[in-house]
C-alpha cells in the first residue's frame, strides 16, 4: 500500500522553491492521479452486512472468536448489524482488512471492506 | 431436557442425534463439494465479494485470486469430515468445528435457494418446498445448539487482540 507522498510544498511563501506558485496542486494529489485504488494510508474498514440466513448467536460467536471481542461488543455489534443493516467490525491496513474478511467469509458472514472516507 | 450436544470434561463433544438425521445430514454434506468445484451458481453465497463496488473489481480480482482455492478447500474439507463423522458419537474439536462450518454452508446454500426471509413464515405442507424448508429448519436448530456449546467455552469478556 502507497504511503502519502513526502514533500508536499512547504509555506505559503515557497521559502524553498520560490518559483512554484502556492496554488500548485500539492504532490499528494497525484496519489489520486497515479493510483485510484489506493490513493491514502487511511485505514480500511471491514464491514458485515445484514442477511436473513445467519443466527444472530451465532453471528455474535464468530465477532467473539475471530476478534476477541467481549461478548458484550459482539453482542453491540451483531445488533447493529441487524438493526442498521451493516457494522464495521475492524480496520487497519488493506493486507490486515483483507485477511479479516478471508476469515469472515470462511464463517460464511457477508463481509466486505473498504476505505475510509 | 438437557441439550444433545454438549462438551465432554475430556474435551471431546457428544452429538446425540438421531440415526435419520445424520443420514440426512452426510447426503446433503456429500452433495456439496461437488457443486462448489463446479462453481455452480446455487453455491455462491459461500464466496462473497471483499470489494463489492464496480471501481474495484480489479482488486476484487486480485483477492479472489489469493483467497478462491483456500475457501473453496475450507469449505470442502469441513463437509467431507462431516461426511466422514457423520455416524459419530462423539467428535474432536476440530471435528466439531468442521461440523459447525458444513452446517453452516448447509444452511446458507438452502437458504439462499429457498429465499428465506427474516419474519418468513412456515410454508403450506402442500408447498413443493416444504420439505426443504423444514431441513433448513433442522440445519438451524443444530447450529443454534452448537452454537450455545462453543460460545461457552469463549471468555465473556474477551481476550487481547492477536491472541488466537
Amino acid at each position: 500500500m502507497r504511503e502519502r507522498l513526502p514533500g508536499r510544498r512547504r509555506g505559503a511563501g515557497g521559502t524553498e522553491v520560490g518559483v512554484v506558485p502556492p496554488e500548485t496542486a500539492p504532490l499528494g494529489d497525484l496519489g489520486t492521479i497515479l493510483d485510484p485504488d489506493v490513493t491514502t494510508d487511511k485505514p480500511w474498514l471491514v464491514i458485515v452486512w445484514n442477511d436473513p440466513i445467519n443466527l444472530m448467536s451465532f453471528v455474535t460467536y464468530v465477532l467473539q472468536k475471530l476478534f476477541g471481542y467481549s461478548k458484550e461488543k459482539a453482542t453491540a455489534l451483531m445488533l447493529d448489524v441487524h438493526h442498521k443493516g451493516r457494522a464495521v467490525v475492524s480496520s487497519g491496513t488493506r493486507e490486515r482488512a483483507e485477511l479479516d474478511v478471508f476469515r469472515l467469509h470462511e464463517h460464511g458472514l457477508w463481509a466486505t471492506m473498504e476505505q475510509s472516507t | 431436557m438437557s441439550s444433545p450436544i454438549r462438551r465432554r470434561r475430556d474435551g471431546r463433544y457428544v452429538v446425540r442425534l438421531d440415526p435419520n438425521a445424520r443420514i440426512v445430514l452426510a447426503d446433503l454434506a456429500r452433495q456439496l463439494p461437488e457443486a462448489i468445484a463446479a462453481r455452480d451458481p446455487m453455491v455462491r453465497r459461500l464466496f462473497p465479494p471483499a470489494y463489492p463496488s464496480a471501481e474495484l473489481a480489479g482488486a476484487e480480482h486480485d483477492y479472489r485470486e489469493l483467497v478462491d482455492t483456500a475457501l473453496v478447500n475450507h469449505h470442502t474439507d469441513a463437509l467431507q469430515t462431516l461426511v466422514a463423522t457423520a455416524q459419530a458419537d462423539t467428535l474432536s474439536e476440530p471435528e466439531f468445528q468442521a461440523w459447525m462450518d458444513a452446517v453452516g454452508s448447509l444452511r446458507l446454500v438452502l437458504g439462499t435457494r429457498l429465499d428465506v426471509h427474516e419474519d418468513m413464515e412456515d410454508p403450506d405442507p402442500e408447498d413443493p418446498r416444504s420439505a426443504e424448508y423444514g431441513l433448513f429448519v433442522f440445519l438451524g436448530e443444530l447450529q443454534y445448539l452448537m452454537v450455545e456449546v462453543l460460545a461457552d467455552d469463549l471468555p465473556d469478556e474477551g481476550r487481547p487482540e492477536g491472541a488466537l
